[in-house]
């Protein structure tokens, strides 16, 4: 036995990527026509050589296979090394079909099927049936095993026939503005032959990124002309800029600024940063904006949350929460619009996790906001919307705010709060949600209360669904309208990646049962070891009238909210 | 998302509860001018209301049909039950009734109406005093977490008499402690948010206190908060048994009401001949 005490500290090689990448791997894939477009002195680098073995995995790929899917969320690019690669271009609307994607289909039940679940529910739990394991329902098919299972499309001819799509050729990438952004892929690719790609996660990006300034040239460019003007046109503040052709719109995308604050991999760890956030006050969140600094740019929130602060003797008041889609500095130049005397920024902006922003320079604010002659903004008080959610926070008491963002809370678009002062422990709504799931109830009626406010062990749908990403077969997907994040038990292979990934540990393994009651065992291993499945809630998506548990509640004592939905959240906390 | 506030939403129901006995007052007076027999109209809406009032239970088991949130169900459930108590009164004529059945039957009314009542108070007040007082416990795991304070508080005892080999503290646990932490206590005190045996017990670890030396004192502190700790899950306890208990009251009575009221309209028309 030894008694050294010491022991080595972990390296970048210790985390990589893909434990299995070797010196000749990482030959080959410099010599890849994939990174011809790199500068050769860079991809000759000891630099490039290392941020490949830290971060990036060779993937073979079968004709069929899907490479991303869109609506899904993940965390690295692909470089072509060979084979061809379709992109699926119609848009959502028109494209591929969720069930061809391997989507769980969404057909609520009639009202007689619901009826019949009274007496078609299975008594045990957790109960499939043995047969459906011998071939899917599904479109789409999986092969390989463990985290190498793909899912892939049977008749690729077919798709390509009926589905608009262009083809990338060896040497092409994608996959890097979801990747960067931690936003969700917005196509869907799947490989037209047996090809080879190189994956690199963002972290192996970034790294790239910084070395060669021709590809992130390119990269930015993509993501301006691709992204940043989608999201500047969906914005309130400049939607009047739709009607002017597009050219104020490339104006704005063009001068404005996109910020990253915090860490990308931090955000899977919320609990610890709320541990850290309660110890340490704000220390782990990034300080984007000081309350007292000159106002000359307004802060508008892509991807993220933030919190807005206030100094209070000598701390510091959370104030309110943003998420995507909010802005944060308006009111401060509107109220520099043509003054002489300048009011600075009334409060503290931090960045909660990863946090990615899209700054506008108070003179293009100016010109396409204040000053623009289709502007909405001239009609009516520029803050209306924010003094209206102000207000609400006003009307929540201060403390629960801050246990809502100090946990995370904050990011649920389906939050399960309890009124506990109603709740009469009667347990309905577990009932109601196990009679709706195979016996099983998806959530538990248990968690962190806050002034007689319980914030439920559920599912809460995530704005930032950090659960999705590396889901070997996409069973866990997200609805293409930013809607429930749900789980399709056909292609969920139980590897359990989701269900460690949820900071909010809202996601259970269940082992699963056949007819008789007999846990289900996999076959194809020594130990015959029990198949479990990952189960959440789900919102009751098949169910007519929405989820099971709030309707179920005979006080009222249940809500599912969306956090941003500050007023009803007041007035919910208030009645 | 718009809530209607608990107060507009009373007031609302307690409108059409008044409308609604005004219009069933009216009705009976109309009938009693014309020399109608009113206990046959009365008695068919009393019959109605319970069936609509019994048809909760029902609507609970099925609640993934959509039917309405659970809330609206019993919104409703409490205003037609209050409803029901007027138009009882009026059938029976505001008196005992004759007969074993009609006895029966107005009894077991009368319970399923009070235990409602009742009911209701205690889904009002009870959840707030749950949330005032002590730790969020399932009401399945309060064996589990009671037998961990007991195994807790034993295991102090045994530590302080190891430490010591004096019998002070194992004798008091014994004579003063033991059935305390070996079953929940003070059911009816804890009802009427009484701490009086707790804080007995307390008074009395106090005064033993004397007695003791610095580590035993050390071991009577650690006992006297296994004391605290054990009164709020009995609080707990207690409370969620109540809570659990008067539906068994309520809902059984109720299907129970049903058959005799069943029975009684059986009855009433096969012996109807003899007053037409």
């Amino acid at each position: 036995m030894t008694t050294d005490p010491d022991v080595r500290r972990k390296t970048q090689a210790d985390v990589a990527f893909d434990e299995g990448m070797d010196d000749a791997i990482v030959d080959e894939l410099v010599a890849a026509p994939a990174f011809e477009t790199l500068d050769p002195k860079y991809r000759k680098s000891p630099g490039f050589r290392k941020t490949l073995r830290a971060h990036a995995r060779v993937v073979d790929v079968q004709r069929g296979d899907i490479v991303v899917r869109e609506g899904d969320w993940g965390n690295s690019a692909f470089f072509i090394v060979s084979g061809q690669i379709a992109v699926e271009i119609e848009p959502p609307e028109s494209g591929m079909p969720p069930e061809l994607l391997g989507r769980r289909q969404d057909r609520p039940k009639g009202f007689l099927q619901a009826l019949t679940q009274l007496f078609m529910n299975h008594r045990f739990p957790e109960f499939r049936d043995r047969f459906s394991f011998a071939g899917s329902r599904s479109a789409v098919k999986q092969r390989g095993s463990g985290r190498a299972t793909r899912i892939y499309l049977q008749d690729v001819a077919g798709v390509l026939d009926k589905y608009a799509h262009t083809i990338l050729e060896p040497g092409q990438f994608f996959g890097e503005i979801a990747a960067l952004g931690r936003t969700r892929r917005t196509a869907t690719l799947f490989a037209v032959e047996p090809g080879r790609l190189i994956e690199v996660r963002w972290q192996g990006l970034r790294d790239i990124m910084r070395r060669d300034a021709g590809i992130q040239a390119l990269i930015d460019q993509r993501f301006r002309e691709r992204s940043l003007r989608a999201f500047l046109e969906a914005s309130p503040m400049f939607e009047h800029l739709r009607e002017e052709q597009g050219e104020s719109l490339s104006e704005l995308a063009d001068g404005v600024e996109l910020k990253v604050f915090g860490d990308y991999g931090r955000a899977q760890s919320f609990r610890k940063m709320a541990e850290e956030s309660a110890a340490d006050g704000f220390a782990d969140e990034h300080l984007m904006v000081r309350e007292g600094d000159y106002a000359n740019e307004i802060i508008i929130i892509r991807g993220g949350l933030a919190r807005v602060s206030h100094q209070f003797h000598h701390g510091e008041r959370t104030i309110s929460y943003l998420g995507p889609g909010q802005e944060f500095g308006l009111s401060e130049i509107v109220a520099n619009h043509g003054s002489s005397q300048p009011v600075p920024f009334q409060h503290s902006l931090r960045a909660i996790g990863f946090l990615m922003a899209v700054v506008v320079p108070a003179h293009l604010v100016e010109k396409f906001i204040l000053k623009h002659p289709n502007s909405p903004w001239h009609r009516k008080t520029p803050s209306e919307e924010r003094s209206r959610k102000l207000a609400a926070y006003r009307d929540i008491d201060q403390g629960f705010i801050e246990f809502l963002v100090g946990n995370r809370f904050v990011n649920g678009t389906a939050t399960m709060l309890i009124d506990m002062d109603r709740c009469t422990r009667c347990d309905d709504c577990v009932r109601a949600c196990a009679a709706s799931h195979d016996n099983n109830p998806r959530f538990l009626r248990n968690g962190p209360i806050h002034n007689g406010i319980m914030v439920a062990n559920a599912c809460m749908h995530c704005r930032d669904p950090v659960c999705m990403i590396e889901c070997p077969t996409g069973a866990i997907s997200r609805k293409l309208d930013d809607g429930e994040v749900d789980i399709n038990d056909e292609t969920c292979i139980g590897c359990s990646s989701c269900s460690k990934h949820c900071p909010y540990d809202a996601i259970r393994m269940v082992e699963i049962r056949d007819h008789r009651g007999q846990f289900l065992r996999d076959r194809t291993v020594a130990s015959r070891a029990p198949i479990t499945k990952a189960t959440k809630c789900d919102l009751c998506v098949d169910q007519k009238g929405g989820p099971a548990c709030e309707r179920a509640c005979p006080h009222d004592a249940m809500i599912r909210i969306d956090m941003n939905d500050v007023e009803t959240l007041a007035q919910w906390h208030n009645q | 998302m718009t809530l209607i506030p608990f107060s507009v939403r009373r007031r609302r129901y307690s409108v059409a509860l008044i409308v609604l006995l005004l219009l069933a007052g009216a009705i009976d007076l109309l009938l009693s001018i014309t020399l109608q027999r009113t206990a046959l109209v009365s008695g068919w809406v009393l019959f109605a209301l319970v069936a609509v009032l019994a048809s909760y239970n029902l609507r609970k088991r099925i609640s993934f049909l959509p039917l309405g949130s659970s809330s609206t169900w019993l919104q409703v459930h409490v205003f037609l039950g209050l409803l029901s108590i007027a138009v009882f009164g009026t059938h029976v004529g505001w008196r005992v009734p004759n007969g074993y059945l009609e006895v029966g039957l107005a009894f077991a009314y009368l319970v399923v109406a009070a235990s409602g009542m009742i009911g209701l108070w205690i889904s009002r007040v009870f959840p707030r005093r749950l949330s005032e007082r002590g730790e969020e416990v399932f009401y399945a795991r309060i064996p589990r977490v009671l037998r961990r304070i007991q195994v807790a508080a034993e295991r102090e005892v045994l530590a302080c008499l190891t430490e010591t080999e004096s019998t002070a503290i194992p004798e008091f646990y014994s004579e003063e402690l033991r059935t305390f932490f070996e079953r929940h206590r003070y059911f009816w005190q804890h009802m009427i948010r009484s701490q009086r045996g707790e804080l007995e017990l307390i008074r009395k670890m106090e005064l033993h206190g004397r007695y003791l030396n610095e580590r035993e004192k050390q071991a009577m502190n650690s006992l006297a908060e296994y004391v605290r700790v054990k009164s709020d899950l009995d609080f707990h306890f207690s409370h969620q048994l109540v809570l659990k208990v008067w539906l068994f009251i309520h809902v059984p009575l109720t299907y129970a009401l049903v058959v005799m009221a069943i029975f009684h309209v059986l009855i009433v028309y096969a012996f109807s001949g003899a007053v037409h």
